[in-house]
């Protein structure tokens, strides 16, 4: 075989090992979609069918309609998991807007300020990375009980923005370290003050980073389950990862709502893979920490 | 990675250049404004307060106080109506001699480290080996990366509850599979058993990671310049070599630090194991993390919780020197951050 022959073959192998392990990837996906679409009875019996069996709504009529009893229907005021998708969304929405709201103008501080406090702080906040998710719900489900904000949405995304507000600081500053420091002088030259070289000169310019940030503040809070059982453990509301959990935990779990349900819980995801894959690998690669 | 750090060294930032900025930018700032009367170095301390504010007051709210508090709760003896009030009994050592004491306690620890092992073990030596693919020329390569970090993006309990429907006993795709081409015979309860459970949460594990590790040693396989592997080939070193020789070392820093972070978040894994198992069968998946749920918020014994999360703080904090060591760049002012 020529040299260049050999090099085609293997162009084509590492295709084809790599179509293996993408589907090998993507299967577990495959198989709740194909799940969401069976019943209970289908999805418990002796077979598993990798093909639609007898596909049907029905799973998402009770997800969306919410026509089975149980602690999720009682829990909901409306009894179904739309009002799920809407606290998630609400709650993924706040913690992506709080996260910003918090870590650009610290960001910002940490990486053109010449500040004492600098080192100590960027320490701290790689230090609060580590610190895992259930050591900090126990003793915030105190603190929120203190400060009455148990079952209470702000209590949830203050306790959310717990895995992106670090993230989020130290990937900003390194991001607008980069930036060179004369395009914050000019602007101050030209007479701008300190909030509107921020607010004009910085903001615009750290756009692709902030919308990294918000991006994976957004998955985070979306995806939270931890502090939602832990925050929301008799709200009259629960996000769609609760739901989940809801349907789950019946005597006789609806196995088929807990697939539709998990399906949609996806949808985000999904959306957010196709309009900003960039900035999700962007952030998968800059340190993400998850859970 | 780290060219492009010194590389920014010398444009960004300005610790670069030295002290006597400050007064240039005083003559500079405009005499108005409410803090007209401050020079321009105080005018920035200021503003640069100002900007970490928000930060500062959110890190002691959300990371110093629950941590504080979580170290006084160990010693104390709370339940619920105590929680929410400082103040509760003393209780001394006596939550962390109960805890040493408690098998599901330490089952639970060594549960945790066999899943952490287990799990990072699996994740690099996949994340390395499609990482090495993707570093190839082929076809629908672009595609394939892009899709691969899918599993990243799945809510940790939708995982879990995936997972739990692919190893269930009867109707689950692993037996099927299994049975298909002839491996076992009659279907394995995966879940249900306490040899396999703890396995199966760790293969679920390994498949959400995976992205994780291809993503971040794939990168790091960008940086390996093309002359050193030819140089290597010229040399006579066979792919096997090169790849142990060569590549590694040279990416090094990276697995390290993917080690790291992979480390932080598999110990404190928590939604997984309660969409597969719930910590069972016969507490057979109990982590650290899990159990420490139940002790607290299901068993109201918020002493001995916080004495086991105290443990996996320690835990979780070993590697931290190393995470620093490695971080030191982003701690280092004058030189310049990212990745």
């Amino acid at each position: 075989m020529s040299r260049h022959h050999r090099k085609t073959a293997v162009r084509w192998l590492s295709t084809l090992v790599a179509f293996v392990a993408v589907a090998l990837m993507l299967f577990p996906i495959y198989a709740i979609v194909v799940a969401s679409f069976e019943s209970t009875v289908t999805i418990f019996s002796t077979h598993f069918h990798f093909f639609p069996y007898h596909p049907t709504l029905a799973n998402y009529k009770t997800v969306v309609l919410g026509t089975q009893s149980g602690p999720a229907a009682s829990v909901t005021t409306n009894g179904n998991q739309l009002g799920h998708v809407l606290t998630s969304l609400e709650i993924a929405l706040a913690t992506a807007l709080l996260t910003l709201v918090i870590s650009v103008p610290a960001a910002y501080a940490l990486a053109k300020y010449r500040m004492r406090v600098t080192v100590v702080f960027i320490g701290a906040l790689l230090l609060a990375q580590i610190v895992p998710s259930i050591v900090l719900a126990t003793s915030l489900f105190a603190v929120l009980l203190k400060v009455g904000m148990v079952n209470t949405l702000p209590g949830v995304i203050l306790a959310d923005c717990t895995y992106a507000v670090p993230f989020g600081i130290l990937v900003l500053r390194a991001f607008l370290f980069a930036l060179p420091n004369e395009v914050m002088h000019s602007a101050r030259v030209d007479g701008a003050s300190e909030w509107q070289t921020f607010r004009m000169i910085v903001l615009p310019l750290a756009r692709s980073a902030i919308v990294t940030v918000a991006v994976f503040a957004f998955l985070a809070g979306w995806g939270d389950f931890i502090f939602a059982l832990t925050t929301l453990n008799g709200a009259s509301f629960e996000p769609i990862t609760l739901g989940i959990y809801s349907f789950l935990g019946n005597y006789q779990a609806n196995w088929g709502a807990v697939m539709a349900a998990g399906v949609v819980a996806l949808v985000p995801a999904a959306v957010l893979l196709v309009i900003a894959q960039r900035y999700i690998a962007t952030g998968l690669t800059a340190g993400a920490v998850k859970g | 990675m780290k060219q492009a750090m010194s590389s920014r060294t010398t444009q960004g930032g300005e610790a670069g250049s030295g002290l006597p900025k400050a007064p240039a930018a005083g003559r500079l700032a405009r005499r108005r404004g409410p803090f007209s009367r401050l020079s321009g170095a105080h005018k920035q301390q200021l503003a640069g307060w100002l900007f970490l504010t928000p930060a500062i007051a959110y890190v002691l709210f959300a990371f110093a106080t629950p941590i504080v508090y979580n170290i006084a709760l160990s010693f104390e003896r709370d339940s619920l109506s105590t929680i929410g009030s400082i103040g509760a009994p003393w209780a001394g050592l006596s939550n962390y001699t109960t805890m040493f004491h408690d098998q599901i306690a330490t089952s639970a620890i060594v549960h945790t480290l066999l899943f952490t092992v287990g799990s990072l073990a699996g994740q690099f030596i996949i994340g390395l080996s499609l990482a090495l693919l993707f570093s190839n020329r082929f076809p629908g390569r672009t595609v394939a990366r892009s899709l691969v970090i899918v599993p990243w993006l799945v809510p940790l309990i939708v995982t879990g509850v995936i997972f739990r429907f692919m190893f269930q006993q009867e109707g689950g795709a692993a037996n099927q599979v299994l049975m298909d081409i002839g491996l076992i015979h009659s279907p394995i309860d995966w879940l249900g058993t306490t040899s396999y459970a703890l396995l199966t949460v760790t293969l679920a594990n390994i498949w959400l990671g995976v992205p994780f590790f291809t993503l971040l040693l794939y990168s790091a396989l960008q940086e390996v310049p093309e002359e050193v592997k030819e140089a290597a080939m010229i040399d006579g070193a066979n792919s096997w070599q090169r790849l142990r020789l060569v590549t590694i070392p040279m990416i090094l820093p990276v697995i390290e630090i993917t080690f790291i972070l992979g480390f932080v978040f598999t110990v404190k894994v928590f939604d997984l194991v309660i969409g597969m198992t719930g910590g069972g069968p016969a507490n057979a998946t109990q982590l650290i993390s899990t159990w420490s749920y139940t002790l607290g918020f299901q068993e109201f014994n918020f002493g001995e919780a916080a004495a086991l999360n105290n443990v996996l703080l320690v835990a979780a904090l070993v590697c931290a020197p190393l995470y620093l060591l490695l971080s030191r760049d982003q701690l280092r002012r004058s030189s310049g951050v990212g990745r």
